[in-house]
């Protein structure tokens, strides 16, 4: 029992950490960014190329090394999803929604193919993995990489959650989500801000590029597809355009997943989780903590 | 005279049509068309997945296939002609796959030397059928594929019953007691773990502990693994690809999995090797037909192809390559490139050697003899541990 807790957990986190860069631009601009489970297949790949570029790192040294990539990562990835708002959607921002979402789907096939072109299609393997000794907590088994990644995924959430709340900056984005008009009459650059809005998300889905990638070691141009799509569920679950929530969808999806596995088998896990997804949202449209539809973040 | 700018693009214009004319009249010549073409190619086309999610496999085939195409026009081709591959994308999609079928039809492919995904080829057969082109099918084997007894289709990988059946004879030879099978949930993958299932549940022997089925393209498998481990099985078999086999041969062992663990003919290959790391992969069996490794005399073959491609071959690259030798075979005894001649060719074929062994066709057009072997992971390579003779 305590095993899937654990292994629901851990996917859950990763979900998580994809989901916020969908909910908080989609906070902001109504945006549904399907290029943003692509930005987490980058993030893998700019990880794999400076750890390339590092050359060969004993494996006492893997830990600390991976921390840094992961940052330098972050920066990459964010910076590609700015390029991203700017290229694609700026230009769109008065064009129908679905204008927007067709640019979307665009965009994650252009970002895809064009890594196909790039790295090509053999799926790469990276140089230094995250292995380690088990232990074993309360009958469930964990290993210590599990830990850290998780605990490296808490921190950036709780960071992003107190830049939200507590900054001028996440003052500046909620006030956009609230009414992007007004913002821009109150003085808000709201250009600027959305384009920061879109380094973070994107800063956030590389780190969980890096994170797969040194932990599970296999990466391909199509990773980000299935994930995307879990992240965009695991945001509607919890809340979308709202962040604590959007956390906490993250963490529901992979425990749904983890004990639709157990009690009905592998080939109807994804039939238990979605159907609880459209019983839940049946329920409750606005997800977990999501509130009234005027009021997102 | 001085042409005008306008008038010089209408004569380009129609000389482009006239050429144009001119091709599809040669290419479109069709039966009989044969003396009338004794210099032109003997056109093989070849549907492979380019892109998808398949798309890696696609250019192990096509480059074996291009190696034996070059070998043999080195050596002054097929009856005197030289022959020539196209290929086309099938993405691993039937919509694609048709569409690149018509195309190979429409360019005056002869002979169809292609198709990896049974998904996709089953839409071709009837397009090259209507076109009267025999197909030899390098890797594709489904069991649907040969149920409609088509007269042009030809198999040469070996069916999952076969491979069902060497599984099982390992598993018993080994001393299995509990087996798990864990499948990807597509019709090949599953078909395989199926097969298996019943020639386990014979009396006597290992039983199936359970059936558990994984969804592809995915990175966790943990959840899956901990189902399999509660059963306390002491044999893995993975019948899928190796992108989830490497993943979950290094996440059993991490979750503790002492017992052995097999895999399918999907997922020869070594980047498994490389994704499990090597020491999740020390150890784990395949079952696959022959491959240029495990073949005495095919160490020139993997040579040539490195130095042609700067790669090593990968998984289906040797049944690529006998598709091609086999179709310039059919077409030199059938004295041309007819279709029903060089089908009754091939029919007629009898210790053709080929990686697989010796090949004679059954009345369903498979590999009489599955060819089927036992490999193991030592020191990150993938060797022959038991021919099963």
């Amino acid at each position: 029992m305590t095993q899937l807790i654990w292994n629901g957990l851990f996917v859950g986190s990763f979900y998580a950490l994809v989901a916020l860069g969908y909910s908080m631009v989609y906070g902001i601009i109504k945006l549904l960014n399907f290029a943003h489970g692509d930005l987490y297949m980058l993030g893998a790949f700019a990880g794999f190329a400076i750890l390339g570029a590092v050359g060969g790192v004993s494996s006492s040294m893997a830990l600390p090394v991976l921390l840094a990539v992961l940052v330098v990562t972050m920066a990459v990835t964010g910076l590609a999803g700015v390029a991203l708002e700017r290229i694609a959607y700026r230009p769109l921002r008065r064009a129908p929604r679905l204008s927007l979402l067709i640019t979307a789907v665009g965009a994650s096939f252009a970002l895809e193919y064009g890594m196909r072109a790039a790295a090509g299609a053999d799926p790469r393997v990276y140089p230094l993995r995250l292995g380690g000794s088990s232990l074993e907590v309360a009958g469930a088994r964990l290993t210590v990489a599990q830990l850290v990644l998780v605990g490296v995924a808490v921190v950036l959430m709780i960071g992003l959650n107190l830049l939200v709340t507590r900054t001028r900056e996440g003052r500046a984005m909620r006030a956009i989500a609230l009414d992007p008009t007004t913002s821009s009459l109150m003085g808000i650059d709201v250009n600027a801000v959305i384009s920061r809005t879109f380094f973070i998300g994107s800063a956030l889905a590389g780190a969980a590029g890096v994170m797969a990638g040194a932990y599970y070691g296999k990466i391909d141009f199509l990773m980000g597809f299935l994930i995307g799509l879990k992240a965009f569920t695991a945001a509607v679950i919890g809340g979308i355009g709202n962040i604590p929530g959007t956390m906490l969808g993250g963490l529901v999806l992979g425990l749904l997943e983890s004990f639709g596995t157990f009690w009905l088998g592998g080939e109807w896990r994804d039939v238990f989780a979605f159907g609880v997804l459209i019983l839940f949202l049946t329920v409750r449209p606005t997800g977990l903590l999501g509130e009234r539809v005027t009021e997102r973040v | 005279m001085r042409a005008t700018p306008l008038t010089s693009i209408a004569s380009l214009a129609a000389v482009a049509l006239l050429a144009t004319g001119c091709g599809q009249g040669l290419l479109g010549g069709g039966d009989g068309g044969d003396t009338a073409k004794t210099n032109e190619p003997i056109v093989l086309g070849m549907l492979i997945p380019q892109s998808g999610s398949e798309a890696a496999i696609g250019p192990y085939m096509s480059n074996a296939a291009q190696l034996a195409v070059d070998e043999i026009n080195a050596k002054g081709g097929v009856l005197g002609r030289k022959l020539q591959l196209k290929t086309a994308d099938d993405a691993c999609d039937a919509q694609s796959a048709a569409a690149g079928a018509n195309k190979l039809v429409t360019e005056g492919v002869d002979v169809s030397v292609g198709g990896y995904c049974s998904g996709a080829t089953l839409p071709t057969l009837p397009i090259f059928g209507k076109a009267n082109i025999p197909m030899i099918i390098p890797a594709a084997n489904s069991q649907e594929l040969v149920d409609q007894k088509l007269k042009h289709v030809f198999l040469i990988n070996g069916t999952g019953t076969q491979q069902a059946a060497a599984a099982e004879k390992w598993m018993t030879k080994q001393g299995a007691k509990s087996v798990a099978l864990m499948h990807d949930n597509t019709s090949y993958s599953k078909d395989i773990a199926l097969r298996t299932q019943t020639l386990l549940d014979a009396p006597g022997g290992a039983d199936t502990a359970l059936i558990e089925a994984v969804t592809p393209k995915e990175s966790d498998y943990s959840a899956n693994i901990t189902n399999v481990l509660a059963k306390k099985p002491d044999f893995v078999y993975w019948t899928g690809y190796f992108q989830e086999g490497g993943l979950i041969a290094r996440q059993l062992r991490q979750a503790g999995y002492k017992g052995s663990i097999m895999v399918g003919d999907g997922s020869v290959s070594p980047k498994l090797v490389e994704i499990a790391g090597p020491e999740a992969a020390e150890g784990v069996y395949a079952t696959m037909t022959q491959t240029p490794d495990t073949l005495e005399g095919a160490e020139g073959w993997i040579e040539a192809y490195k130095k042609k491609f700067g790669a090593e071959p990968g998984p289906y690259s040797n049944q690529a390559y006998d598709a091609v030798r086999l179709a310039a075979e059919a077409v030199g005894k059938a004295g041309g490139t007819d279709g029903a001649k060089v089908i009754a060719a091939l029919e007629a074929i009898d210790g053709f050697q080929m990686f697989s062994g010796p090949l004679k066709f059954t009345p369903e057009h498979t590999l009489s003899n599955g060819g089927f072997q036992i490999l193991v992971v030592k020191d990150g390579k993938i060797i022959l541990q038991d021919s099963l003779k």
